[in-house]
């Protein structure tokens, strides 16, 4: 394949429209411009669903589309870079969602010689998507059917041959569960129910093969900054990741009253050292893992209690774990086994466990056998969303679903915000990442919005939030965006002394443009409203920016015996700031057209 | 506004200890810098210096505010003037001590400023009596007694006395002090109101061990330090770092008693404090 001189490096300059109801596809082309206002990921993604998703559509129905989006760095040296975005309207939020993974479907899906492929339609019957250099092709997903996203991994790669890699999705997805995830080399793109909505489609896998090279504008200056990046990802910035994974948050959070414990009632747990990674890792640690072209190796496998292995990160521990009041880390690795077989996210999942949990202690479901702290509750919990039988099926629309369909006042414990259950950070000792949890347009998210780190910095008064947090709150949903869009994997975040200008110097010797920090900026704000517009087209109001009311009613003591507190007033003045620092209305909308129409601006 | 506030006096000739007070090495810090974060850990508002006109100050923590006096010489209650002035409208009462109490602790700054908290108006000050002695800057004044004590200055009527006998006082002597729990357990012999004064006080003081704290590092830098908890004499934040071999940092962090999070190595430290060290490089 050919690629066109005037296509800037890193890119192909198309992105692939597949309709599976019929395995038609068209080619889209990408302009120069649209390219360098949304990079790739996140961004162009979003850009994407603008242009490609009929407003109003049911998530799950058949002309909703769903974009697998790679970015200018993908295929290069540059540690990390191997990681794509899966972007569709969610069916879990009704919003945009946006989720990241990593490893060799980013490096041979962008191979096919595309810059994203967009999934529409509904095949008359399960189906695998295949993309080439011979094309597009649907074939029988019958075989596959009903197996995990790994099972299906393989026998895929079996079936076609090992130049094949496959993203899938699990038995949950084919059962419409809304938080379901699409799995690639046993990674997620986890949040949102983007499982849901591939499997709606009746596609099982999509399968891609690279058969394609891409240049960049500068190759020796590319090999010469990935050296450099490569350096300084084993530098200090990373220890953490390398030697004992995300889990190393679970006992530091417990120790600054961070750990969200029993449906957020509390915000440390006594069982928390039991699941700790300084203790777990001695003794559980099998392997260690890297995506492709990662110099880190973040992921963890440990074993469970039955000789399994299980990948661990704090947010599969946190949710099923101290969330569920459970500290057996056999129940709790086991639980995250099951929920990767099954291909769930694991914070929905357990977010939504923990809500089923108050109401069964309340007696607000006929569920006597789901009590916090009970491992094998929340393991046959687990078990139930995925086949969505018995408490399972209601669970299985995720905590504000179930608690319209409940009701009785269920709703003021579901803790979600825009319907996505809220990720291990508790905001009323994280002023900042409160804020950033409440306006982000996927939800409650610490991926889009990594303002913890303000928080936990040692700038920041984490017992109340002002004007300093807005910012922080700000900047971080920026850094996001681009990091999101380019894609470079968060884990290397702290190694770049001045993001925006080191970000800017990678995308310029990529693609050859003369892009600056200060363009970059703008194109993270680009990106972020570029969000909130999709999310208002699809019936967002001010009222979606809000947290749930428990973080509103009672103040956090910490153990020095002072209170953080998160009123709503001091969250309405943040919010209000943020609105303002972003140019939006009182209303929080965007006063200008912030998403490009047309394709080759 | 703030509920609680604090006003460290800085401003005396130190004419014994033929030295600046407020200058006085303390565990690689100062006194100054002591006394002003102890206070500020124990109040919820803005903790005020009030120095002389042209007195030179080392350095203190970026939150904390200095105001001069407008006179120099005229003792106390002009410093406390200068420092309810400042406080102003931001909070309700102020905890006001000198800079050379090199003992004190959290624990008293919160059982001085509670009963006022508590109280809806009817006390203007709580005065603490210890050893028979009324301790009129380690106590807690209601900020609106700033017109007071500007009226007294007015009428050069400049000891603190003056005020004290014009407004409701509630003194709490050893007893009543020590009936707080927090207090009882971490400074029994209420230590927090020796000051220093001379050299050999200060030498004295000086010499005495290091505040006796709990020390636990997590994530990876248990690796590196050792897993668990240990106890540990130190008076700073750095020095508590140093003893489990840790430097503070762009990659480390630490959060006394779960509370802020912190990476200024001069932070005080008073026993009984647990500390935590921390991977600044939180998320997943």
């Amino acid at each position: 394949m050919t690629r066109v001189p005037a296509v800037p490096g890193g890119y192909f300059g198309r992105a692939l429209a597949v309709d599976v109801t019929d395995g038609s596809a068209d080619v889209l082309p990408l302009g120069t411009q649209v390219l360098r206002d949304h990079i790739g990921g996140v961004g162009l993604g979003a850009w994407l669903l603008h242009e490609l998703a009929p407003a109003g559509a049911d998530p799950l129905a058949a002309e909703s589309p769903l974009a697998f989006v790679f970015s200018p760095l993908v295929g290069t040296p540059l540690t990390t870079s191997a990681k794509f975005a899966v972007v569709a309207k969610s069916p879990l939020t009704g919003f945009l969602t946006d989720a990241l993974a990593s490893s060799h479907f980013a490096i041979a899906g962008k191979l096919t010689g595309h810059d994203a492929i967009v999934v529409r339609g509904r095949a008359p019957e399960p189906s695998v998507l295949l993309v080439d250099g011979d094309g597009v092709r649907l074939v029988g997903g019958g075989a596959v059917w009903g197996l995990p996203a790994a099972d299906t991994e393989d026998a895929l790669r079996d079936r076609l041959g090992r130049g094949w890699r496959v993203a899938a999705v699990g038995p949950a997805a084919e059962r419409l569960v809304r938080y379901a995830t699409i799995s690639h080399d046993g990674r997620h793109a986890g949040r949102g129910g983007l499982g849901a909505v591939l499997a709606a489609k009746n596609v099982k896998a999509v399968a891609v093969r690279a058969a394609s090279r891409v240049g960049v504008a500068d190759p020796a200056g590319v090999v010469g900054a990935a050296r450099a990046l490569r350096a300084r990802s084993f530098g200090p910035a990373t220890a953490k990741y390398r030697e004992l994974g995300t889990l190393a948050n679970l006992l530091a959070f417990n120790a600054i009253s961070t750990l969200p414990t029993r449906n957020f009632s509390a915000a440390s747990f006594a069982g928390a050292p039991r699941l700790a990674a300084e203790e777990l890792a001695q003794l559980r640690t099998v392997a260690r893992h890297s995506c492709a072209s990662c110099t880190i190796g973040c992921e963890h496998i440990y074993a469970t209690g039955t000789g399994r292995r299980v990948r661990v990160e704090y947010e599969n521990v946190f949710a099923l774990g101290p969330l569920c009041g459970v500290d057996d880390p056999d129940m709790v690795l086991e639980a995250s086994r099951r929920c990767d077989e099954l291909g769930i996210d694991t914070i929905s999942t357990g977010g939504t466990i923990a809500w089923a949990m108050e109401c069964a202690e309340r007696g607000l479901v006929e569920a006597p056998w789901l009590r916090f702290g009970d491992g094998a509750a929340v393991l046959r919990a687990v078990d139930e969303i995925g086949s969505r039988t018995g408490l399972g099926d209601v669970l299985a629309e995720g905590s504000r679903r179930a608690a319209a369909s409940v009701g009785r006042g269920s709703e003021a414990f579901a803790v979600h915000v825009k319907g996505m259950e809220m990720p291990g950070y508790e905001p009323r000792t994280l002023p900042a990442m409160a804020l950033g949890l409440a306006v982000n347009a996927r939800g409650a998210d610490h991926n889009r919005s990594g303002a913890y780190e303000a928080d936990l910095s040692g700038d920041l008064d984490r017992t109340s939030g002002g004007a300093a947090h807005v910012a922080a709150a700000v900047e971080t949903e920026d850094r996001a965006a681009v990091m999101d869009s380019l894609i470079l994997c968060k884990f290397l975040r702290r190694a770049f002394d001045h993001p925006f200008a080191e970000w800017a110097e990678l995308l310029r010797l990529v693609t050859g443009w003369d892009v600056d920090e200060e363009e970059l900026r703008a194109t993270a704000r680009r990106i972020v409203l570029a969000k909130r517009s999709f999310n208002l087209r699809e019936g967002w109001t001010a009222a979606d920016d809000w947290l749930p009311q428990r973080f509103l009613d009672t103040p956090v003591t910490l153990p020095s015996g002072r209170t953080a507190s998160l009123t709503a007033e001091r969250l309405r003045a943040m919010i209000d700031d943020y609105y303002r620092i972003r140019g939006l209305d009182q209303e929080g909308r965007p006063t200008t057209a912030v998403a490009g129409k047309g394709t080759a601006r | 506004m703030a509920k609680a506030a604090g006003v460290v006096l800085a401003g005396g000739r130190s004419s014994r200890m033929g030295t600046p007070k407020a200058a006085l090495e303390w565990h690689g810090s100062t006194l100054l810098r002591r006394v002003t974060g102890v206070v500020a850990r124990g109040v919820d508002g803005p903790v005020v210096v009030v120095a002389a006109r042209d007195q030179e100050l080392p350095d203190v923590d970026a939150h904390v505010e200095v105001v001069r006096d407008v006179l120099d010489g005229r003792g106390p209650l002009q410093g406390l003037g200068a420092g309810l002035a400042a406080l102003a409208d931001r909070a309700d009462v102020a905890f006001v001590c000198s800079t050379d109490l090199p003992f004190l602790h959290v624990a008293f700054v919160r059982a001085v400023v509670r009963p006022l908290l508590d109280d809806a108006a009817r006390t203007d000050v709580v005065l603490p009596v210890v050893h028979g002695y009324r301790q009129p800057l380690v106590a807690a004044y209601r900020t609106t007694l700033l017109v007071a004590v500007e009226r007294l200055l007015a009428a050069d009527r400049l000891r603190p006395a003056h005020l004290l006998d014009e407004c409701h006082v509630l003194k709490l002597d050893q007893s009543a002090l020590l009936a707080d729990r927090a207090l009882a357990a971490a400074d029994p012999g209420l230590d927090s109101v020796v000051n220093v004064n001379d050299p050999d006080g200060y030498a004295a003081a000086r010499a005495r061990p290091a505040p006796d704290v709990t020390v636990e590092c997590f994530g990876v830098l248990a690796g590196a330090a050792g897993r668990g908890t240990r106890r540990v004499a130190a008076a700073t934040l750095g020095e508590a770092a140093r003893a489990r071999g840790l430097a503070l940092g762009p990659h480390v962090i630490a959060a006394v008693n779960g509370d802020q999070i912190a990476r200024d190595p001069d932070l005080p430290l008073v026993t009984g404090d647990a500390v935590a060290f921390l991977s600044a490089d939180a998320g997943g």
